[in-house]
């Protein structure tokens, strides 16, 4: 239990401070904003190995239709780019 | 209604105000900063609805609760017996199916060889000898190996990652751990333990309930017996020694 709540803090502190960084450096673009989270939560999930199994397969559930967003985001960026 | 934990509340909680905020700070107010926050409501709902389903669904206390009096009874049982002798945490190849202690009711200083698997009952004979005998019991040691996902190989860094995935990972009762070999001993040390050890007599006979586990994640690892050589707390660190047999 302490090692779920020590990951979900470290997560929630991470992706709050982003969006205080991100806001103060006049960041106006949503697609930033979420590759960012996405790319902060993938890593921060792969640190914390020893989660058991079963929290490892929910994490990769999660983990998957994080990397699915991004891909759409980038997918609808390129679209933009090329049109 | 399902029985929830408070991860799937607080997920569920999280995703409805995620989805609100977002869906209105992006539609209606048109704020990209308000919109990102509701994102990031929304990757914490999904993470904790995650871990909410992994998480145990027996209350502490109740395993508490079973564990005080499973080790009350082993307690009753050696104290009765009035055996002195320091236990013997056999491997599953000597001690059929799961690791287990063994206890010598005659010991005449030397630590008796077990050579063999040793029948499935609560007292066992490991020689030929009519003093050859000893009692066999499952300790949470025994229960604590079947946690890991696979059987550790006998190196002290295998050895460690499977110690901190079962303390830290699995049972939450330590931070991390470190191990180091020195001859036929093997030192691990466990970083801001959470379970109290007793000092009652089946402690001394049987190790702490940290020791217990190291001792026979240890003998699974090696696939020797091993014995609690030394345990003590210090500083918030618990240093457990084992010595491996043969």
């Amino acid at each position: 239990m302490k090692l779920y709540n020590r990951y979900v803090l470290t997560v929630a502190i991470l992706l709050l401070l982003t969006t205080v960084i991100m806001i103060a450096t006049g960041q106006n673009s949503l697609d930033i904003y979420f590759t960012v989270y996405v790319i902060e939560a993938l890593v921060i999930t792969e640190l914390y190995v020893y989660f058991n199994s079963k929290a490892r397969r929910g994490l990769s559930f999660v983990s998957t239709i994080l990397f699915g967003g991004f891909t759409i985001a980038l997918c609808l960026q390129v679209v933009r780019i090329l049109t | 209604m399902k029985n929830r934990n408070i991860y799937t509340w607080a997920g569920l909680s999280l995703l409805i105000a995620g989805g609100l905020t977002s869906l209105s700070a992006y539609f209606v107010f048109h704020l990209i900063w308000l919109t990102a926050l509701g994102i990031c409501m929304l990757i914490l709902s999904f993470i904790l609805i995650a871990l909410g389903k992994a998480i145990p669904k027996l209350p502490p206390e109740v395993c508490s609760l079973l564990l005080e009096t499973g080790i009350d009874n082993i307690a009753t049982l050696i104290e009765e017996l009035g055996i002195k002798s320091k236990a013997i945490y056999l491997p599953s190849s000597l001690a059929s199916k799961y690791p287990r202690a063994f206890i010598p009711l005659h010991s005449n200083g030397s630590r008796p060889e077990i050579t063999k698997a040793l029948p499935q009952r609560l007292i066992a004979r490991y020689g030929s000898s009519p003093e050859d005998i000893g009692l066999l019991i499952t300790t949470i040691g025994s229960t604590a190996t079947g946690m890991l996902e696979s059987k550790p190989g006998a190196t002290p860094d295998e050895l460690e990652s499977a110690l901190t995935s079962l303390f830290t990972g699995r049972l939450g009762v330590a931070d991390s751990t470190r191990v180091v070999c020195q001859n036929n001993h093997i030192k691990v040390e466990i970083h801001k333990p959470r379970l109290e050890n007793g000092a009652s007599w089946s402690h001394q006979c049987l190790g702490g309930p940290l020791a217990t586990m190291v001792a026979s994640v240890a003998a699974e690892a090696w696939n020797k017996p091993m014995t609690i050589s030394q345990e003590e707390q210090v500083d918030g660190k618990y240093y457990v020694e084992l010595e491996v047999g043969k």
